[in-house]
């Protein structure tokens, strides 16, 4: 991909990640008082509607692909030879994958529990 | 003012193995700049000091280095603006040193030639000998005026932190001027600069810092063409290009 393509996806994340941080930090602690919002039943009822279980799934893939872009970055400032890049690039896009792939399973997880519950 | 203390760092590298610090001491006088003392140091207390310098007029570019710790043209630089009796000159940041103040811009000159930086039109018989005067209208001049007024004198490049940590980026000069000649309305080339901007150590790895536009001793605002430069190459859309560049006049139109 060229790499305005990846500046592209940076600055669209990273827009993303702010409003979904805010929010994702109003209901944990401003809105919702810090120590309801961490209990238990309150967590498993989270993953009981869909609109929370798609807004984890964004702030997660938002977050992971800002955070190994902006990693990814200053990798290719770190060396500049050829199989350098490709590594960096390669390494970026397995760290993403796997990243979301534990992220989400752990959604998954959660959303069984709380469905089972 | 009497007497300053003109410190200059000594460094050969065919015989040093690190950089030493020698201290001159060079009567003041009203109007004198840092070249001036560097020269006085030179001619009557050590011939071998070196030191590149032509115009004396801040318009060759020549003489830049770093003047207690900031990068400067030595011959625009009054000793009297620095407000300190020590002065203390090094050779400019993120170039090789080829003797004392002496730096190597071979590098700087070949990332600025990578980047075409001419005006480069589809019809290359018409480039290579105009049948026509093209013409620009003030405005179109006034987008690129600040950057034609570029020295090549390094200072924007030996205070940028990406150079000094990317071989391959460009710098800000080189990308200040790609700018300036892709958004120059005879230009139809932006679409060839972008592909050489556009990679893993392009235009996007300059971070802006800034402080290239606040070394410039021209008053260019590098950075600003390179934040620029970064929306066209982003949008793959160069400002023109496709054949519709600038109005041309011929005789009897």
């Amino acid at each position: 991909m060229r790499e305005s393509r990846l500046m592209l996806v940076q600055y669209v994340t990273a827009a993303a990640a702010v409003v979904l941080v805010a929010i994702h930090l109003l209901l944990q602690g401003v809105l919702v008082p810090y120590g309801t919002a961490i209990s238990f039943g309150t967590v498993l009822s989270a993953y009981r509607s869909v609109i929370s279980i798609v807004f984890l799934e964004l702030l997660l893939v938002v977050v992971l692909v800002h955070g190994f872009n902006g990693v990814r970055i200053i990798l290719h400032e770190l060396r500049q030879t050829a199989s350098w890049s490709r590594w960096v690039d390669a390494g970026t896009v397995i760290a993403i994958v796997a990243s979301v792939g534990y992220g989400t399973r752990t959604i998954l997880l959660a959303v069984l529990m709380g469905v089972s519950s | 003012m009497k007497d300053i203390r003109l410190v200059v760092q000594r460094f050969d590298p065919s015989v040093d193995r690190k950089p030493r610090y020698v201290e001159f001491p060079v009567p003041f006088r009203e109007g004198m700049t840092v070249l001036d003392a560097i020269l006085q140091a030179r001619d009557y207390a050590d011939h071998s000091i070196g030191v590149r310098c032509s115009c004396r007029q801040a318009s060759c570019g020549s003489c830049g280095m770093k003047i207690n710790g900031k990068a400067r043209l030595a011959c625009y630089t009054q000793v009297a603006e620095l407000r300190s009796e020590k002065v203390v000159v090094q050779p400019m940041d993120n170039f090789p040193i080829i003797k004392d103040l002496v730096t190597d811009l071979d590098g700087f000159f070949d990332r600025h030639r990578e980047l075409l930086p001419r005006i480069l039109r589809a019809d290359e018989a018409e480039m290579e000998s105009p049948t026509a005067e093209y013409l620009m209208s003030p405005e179109e001049l006034d987008k690129i005026l600040q950057f034609t007024y570029c020295i090549k004198c390094g200072l924007c490049t030996s205070s940028c932190p990406t150079v000094g940590t990317d071989s391959l980026f460009p710098g800000p000069q080189a990308l200040a001027q790609a700018y300036r000649y892709t958004m120059d309305v005879r230009d139809e080339g932006g679409g060839e600069r972008f592909e050489l901007l556009d990679t893993r150590h392009g235009v996007f790895r300059c971070h802006y810092a800034g402080s290239c536009s606040a070394v410039c001793p021209k008053g260019v605002d590098p950075a600003l063409g390179i934040q620029l430069l970064k929306r066209h190459v982003m949008s793959a859309k160069p400002p023109r290009g496709n054949g519709e560049g600038a109005r041309v006049w011929t005789k009897g139109s």
